[in-house]
Parts: C-alpha cells; structure tokens; sequence
C-alpha cells in the first residue's frame, strides 16, 4: 500500500477513535492490527514489547476512570483501556513495515510536500538509534573520567541536546554539499505509484470503521 | 579564465580572530595540488570556502574575493567522514545525491555502479552506513564526488583513516582522474608520504596564509618528509613479559559478520603495542570489545583477571579508550570546562597546573581555552582529546588512530608527552594506526589484523 496513504488511514482512525466512545471498534481495530503484524512477521519479541508499553498508562486511566470520578463509568475505562492498545498497534503497523525512505519518498512525490520536509523527517528517523549509542557512548566517556551520569542526569541531557544541535548544522551542511538546493525540481530514483487498489485500501477501512465506530458500543 | 582565482582573501570565524588573512593564489584546471599545514592552520577552512559552504555555515569573508571558472562545479570530502551522510545506506545516498542533480532515474544505477566500482566498495552499497569503518564511510564519501562527477575536487585529509595499500591506489585513481578527465585534484593531508610522483603544485598554508612552493621546492619538502619517516622496528614479544590483556577463545561479531576469532593472545603491559590492518576489518570494533562497550564472547582477562568480573566503574578508570570521533569524549561546552572536568579526578600529582599548562603550551592549545570544543580544528580536538584523557591517568590507553588530523610537529609533541609520562608511570598503550610518520622509537610491538587473527610482526614498513 502506498506509504502516504497508509500514513492518512492511519491519523483518520486514530483521530476518529479520539472522540468516539466504541469498544467494540477498538477491539476489532486491534484484531485487525495483530493480524496484520503477523501476516508481517513481526517478531514475537517485539510485539510483545510493543504491547507492554501502553500496560501502565492504560490500567492507570482505567481504574480512575472506574474508581475515583464521580460516574464511575465502567464501560468508558474499558474504552480508554483498549483505545491505547489500538494507537500503538496503529502505530506499529505503520512504523514496522514501511521503510522510513519509502515513506520520504512518498510524501514528496504523492503529497506534494516540500522535498525538505520529507528529508528531515528522515533525518530525525536516522537520529534516533543514533542518540541512543550516542548516550551510551556518553556514559562511558563520563565513567572514563571518573564521573556517573545516571539516566536520570540533566548533565546528559544536555550534552545530548548540544550533539543534536550541532548534527543538525553538519546535516545542513552535508545535504548541502551533496548537491541539495531547496525548493528546486528533482528526479526520482524510485517512483512511488498511487494505484488505484491504494484508493480501494484506505477507503474502505474508513467505510467500514464507520458503523462499527456509531452503531456498536 | 582556467584557474581558481583567489584574491587578498581574509575570512575569520569572530570578527576580532583572523583564520585566513591576505590569500593571494590560483589554482590551475587540471591540476593536483596538495595543500600542506599545521593542525588548525586553516586548510579546511579554505576548503570549505571553495565549496561555498563558509561563510554560509559561519563566519565572514571580511575582504577579498574568489572565483571559480564558469561552469565548473566543485564537490569536497569532508574530513570528519561521519559529517557527510544525510540518508542510511550508500545506494540511497547516492540515489539522493543523483536525483539533487536531476539526472535520470534511468542512468543512476550505471553511474552509482561505476562510482562504487571505482572505489571498489561495491560490497557495501547496501550496508548502514554506520556499521561502515571510518575508513570505509571515506571511500563511500569519494565514490560520491566521483558519481557527481565534479569538475574540481576537494578532498580534506581523506586518507586519515585509510590503510597504506587502499590509500595508494586511491591516489592513483585521482591522478587518472587528472589525466583523462583533467579533473583539478586539491588534498590538505598531513602524511605526505605518495605525492611524490604525482603532484603537480605543493602549497603551504602557514601564519594564516598560503605559500605557493616552486616545484623544486614543493619536491624537496616532499623528499624531506619521506626521508623522516623510517620503518618503524618492533620485535617480537619475548616469553615471560608482564601481561595486560590475555585473550582466551575470544570471538567478536557486527551483525552476525565475524570479525575476530582469536583462541589465545597476550598484550604485554606497560608496553606501546601497535595494529594495523585493512579498513572494516574490526580494529575498532575490537577496541569497543575491550573498552566494554560492545559485547563478545569468550574471555579477555586484564591483569589475570576476567574483565566481565571488573565493576563498569572501575574498569573504566583503568582502561580508557580514546575514540576515533574526537567529539565522543567531550563532555562540556568549551575547553576550559573540559580540562576542569579531567583534573577533578586526577589520580596523582603529575598532571599538576603547571604541566597541564606546559602540555597545552606544547601542543599550541593554550590560547583557545575559551573556545567552543566542537569549533576546534580536527587536529585540536584530537590534541586536546588526548590530554584530557592522559590527565585521568588511567592504566591502560585504547588509543583509536591518534594521528588523525595531527601534522608531524603535533605527532611529535603528542608522542614527547606520552613518553615523558610513561617514564615514571608504568602504562600500557594499545593503539591502531595506519600512519607510521612519527611512531619510531615509540612502539614496541606490532599486531596485523587479518583474516580474523591478530599475529605479531616483526616490523613494520
């Protein structure tokens, strides 16, 4: 499916399940996702990190959605709980399966948004696992020099926020010297298509969503 | 016009310190330059004018002026090599670098082809580019330049991390460039060793200016240089040394690629051992491997004993590595700050106010305290890196190609100050290198890597 399009079916679901209070949308929108991650391959492993993530901030809306305000609504807990579940895995099948650089790609060539906007949501893809190495490195630079930086240390933190100021520039610099002017015309290594089963696969999730999301409870 | 014009140029950082001042020179079309200095002296600095990048990126041309041929289009190395990739992998930097310049979708995959072929780096096109060696992300930075097929190029010390045998057949390769493309080569390098025959112009940049040198001149200075640096003799380690490092069925792996498979080796202490080897072949991924930082399996034991039983903390106040990316171990904000925090935890009274002071003296960093760390030259950070590290006093030093962006005088003065402390504290040095310029009378033992297998040597070329 194109990248973009998925990107758009994904930010209208999440959106509608924002002001809707359907748990059985929620959970059919979870089945569907787990079905789809495993069609995928995703591993178990990280499904099963990418499950526990939500288990804090669901169980503790939850309980005081259910306890401790005035209505004590059971059934708008379980909605809360499960609406949690779902943005993640949303999420996740979004993420997990697309590359970033199709992605890039896709939003420049089908959405039309500047080609700087696409890169530099690539670059921050990139930074990412790169600031996680990074702060480790850091660590154990620090501890080379007799001194702990805990996770839990601004001293890090700031350190790291100099580092991703300082890579943004040499990024500018980089993209720069490889020949990248902004809002210039560019050809495409790989052209991104929008066929017409991308129409068929956002629109009729979005069809169907609809009743189960007004209809059912 | 045929030649890069520049006039009375001056260009500084802040507006009261010059980093160029009254450069008078040309550069011919079709020519190879190289570009010789001191750490710090402003060759990059010029380089990145040329390439338009300054002052767009900082600082002011506060005189002068430059012009470049009609037409002609420059394309520069960088020479810190993790500075100059905007995407992950090298097909979709190169990709992006081709698309920037329009060409068509249907002739990029001859050109990236023949770009990686050229440097003979096909095998990585489809590697994250940080999993790639320094050295290796130099060749993929080159095969860059050569697929956007730049008229002048620029290359900023791009051999620092390149073995000897990749780094001469590289220098080939642009002198072919001169030859049939005529193509305008200009190199700042410090090792100046394989210009001999091949450049056309020897240029100083020295005091904030440029020197253009006859060619008898430019020659003599080339002969000079080789003539200072004779092979570097180490014998083989004699039975009964002290050991610092034992390693028993020592297996390390990137990715499911092995790179080091070692049943046993012992690193004498208090010793300077050396490696070498070819680009990715694992030199520091074997660093990380005994600095902690990266896991492997079976054993490596420091003083006798299994360094996975070691404290994190303690054993990184007894072994420190410094890394290849000087950056990595800055802490702070300017270099004052830095060398503050290194005395806090001093280990004896060696590295005193004075000596620190004599160091930063020796090694002409005493009038940038104040400076921004990562405004540094290359060559300063590395200075500086290594003394930060050094007043720590650790036992152990994992030292990471010490000589990158370090003219032979710093290598010099970095080497006095390794050995005046060696002289009274027993430490042992482990280090990897692929310049030699410097090094005699330092090392004592040499390691090659190759094959996964680290073996003595008993001398080095």
């Amino acid at each position: 499916m194109n990248p973009s399009f998925k990107l758009i079916l994904i930010i209208l679901i999440s959106f509608e399940i924002s002001f809707t209070r359907s748990l059985t949308a929620n959970c059919v929108l979870i089945a569907v996702c787990l079905i789809y991650l495993m069609i995928h391959k995703i591993k178990l492993k990280t499904l099963g990190i990418v499950l526990l993530i939500p288990v804090i901030p669901a169980v503790a809306l939850s309980i005081t959605i259910a306890f401790f305000t005035p209505a004590q609504d059971y059934h708008f807990a379980l909605v809360l709980f499960s609406r949690m579940f779902a943005y993640v895995l949303l999420g996740t099948s979004f993420t997990l399966i697309n590359s970033p650089i199709e992605l890039a790609r896709s939003l420049e060539q089908n959405l039309h948004l500047p080609s700087k906007f696409a890169y530099g949501s690539l670059a921050a893809f990139g930074v990412l696992p790169k600031m996680k190495s990074t702060i480790l490195t850091l660590q154990k630079a620090a501890l080379m020099r007799g001194i702990t930086l805990s996770y839990w240390s601004p001293k890090l933190y700031f350190k790291a926020l100099l580092i991703a100021m300082n890579w943004s520039d040499e990024l500018a610099q980089a993209m720069l010297s490889h020949g990248y002017v902004e809002d210039t015309t560019r050809t495409y290594a790989a052209t991104i298509p929008i066929k017409s089963t991308d129409w068929a696969y956002m629109i009729v999730p979005i069809l169907i969503i609809q009743p189960l999301l007004f209809l059912l409870p | 016009m045929s030649s890069i014009d520049i006039q009375n140029l001056n260009f500084n950082y802040q507006p009261n310190s010059t980093t160029l001042s009254d450069v008078n020179v040309q550069f011919e079309i079709g020519q190879f330059y190289l570009l010789v200095g001191p750490s710090g002296s402003g060759k990059s600095t010029l380089l990145k004018i040329l390439t338009g990048l300054l002052p767009e990126f900082g600082g002011e041309i506060a005189n002068g002026t430059f012009s470049i041929p009609n037409q002609l289009k420059v394309g520069l190395v960088f020479q810190n090599p993790n500075h100059q990739f905007t995407l992950d992998t090298p097909r979709h930097e190169l990709e992006f670098v081709l698309e920037n310049l329009r060409v068509d979708p249907e002739l990029m995959p001859a050109k990236i082809n023949s770009a990686l072929a050229f440097c003979e780096i096909e095998s990585l096109i489809d590697r994250q580019l940080n999993t790639l060696s320094g050295g290796e992300k130099q060749k993929v930075a080159l095969a860059i330049v050569i697929a956007m097929e730049r008229d002048i190029i620029l290359l900023d010390e791009p051999f620092a991390s390149i073995d000897p045998q990749s780094r001469a057949e590289l220098i080939a390769k642009l002198v072919t460039l001169r030859d049939q493309q005529q193509k305008t080569i200009i190199i700042a390098d410090h090792d100046l060793l394989g210009y001999k025959q091949v450049v056309d112009h020897v240029y100083t940049i020295h005091n904030q200016t440029i020197q253009t040198l006859s060619r008898e001149d430019g020659l003599q200075l080339l002969t000079d240089f080789e003539k200072q640096v004779p092979a570097i003799t180490s014998t083989l380690p004699i039975a009964n040394l002290e050991v610092a490092f034992n390693f028993d069925e020592l297996q390390i792996q990137i990715q499911q690629h092995a790179l080091l498979s070692q049943s046993s080796l012992q690193i004498p202490s208090g010793k300077v051992t050396l490696i070498t080897g070819e680009n990715g072949i694992g030199k520091s991924t074997l660093f990380l491997s005994m600095a902690k930082l990266m896991k492997f399996s079976g054993e490596i034991q420091m003083n006798q004993t299994n360094i996975q039983k070691i404290k994190a903390k303690k054993y990184a106040r007894e072994v420190a590595l410094i890394f290849q990316d000087s950056e990595n171990q800055f802490l702070t904000v300017t270099m004052r700050e830095e060398i503050e925090l290194s005395k806090q935890h001093r280990k004896s009274d060696y590295f005193n106010d004075a000596m620190i002071t004599s160091c930063l003296t020796q090694l002409n960093l005493n009038e940038l305290l104040d400076q921004v760390v990562y405004t540094l030259s290359e060559g300063q950070k590395k200075k500086l890196q290594i003394l930060l590290m050094l007043i720590v006093e650790p036992e152990v030093l994992l030292l990471d190609e010490p000589l990158k962006g370090l003219d032979i005088d710093s290598i010099h003065q970095i080497v006095t100050i390794l050995n005046a402390y060696r002289a009274e504290h027993q430490q042992t040095i482990v280090m990897i290198s692929h310049q030699f310029s410097g090094l005699n009378q330092f090392v004592d033992y040499h390691l090659n890597f190759a094959n996964q297998k680290l073996t003595y040597v008993e001398t080095v070329s």
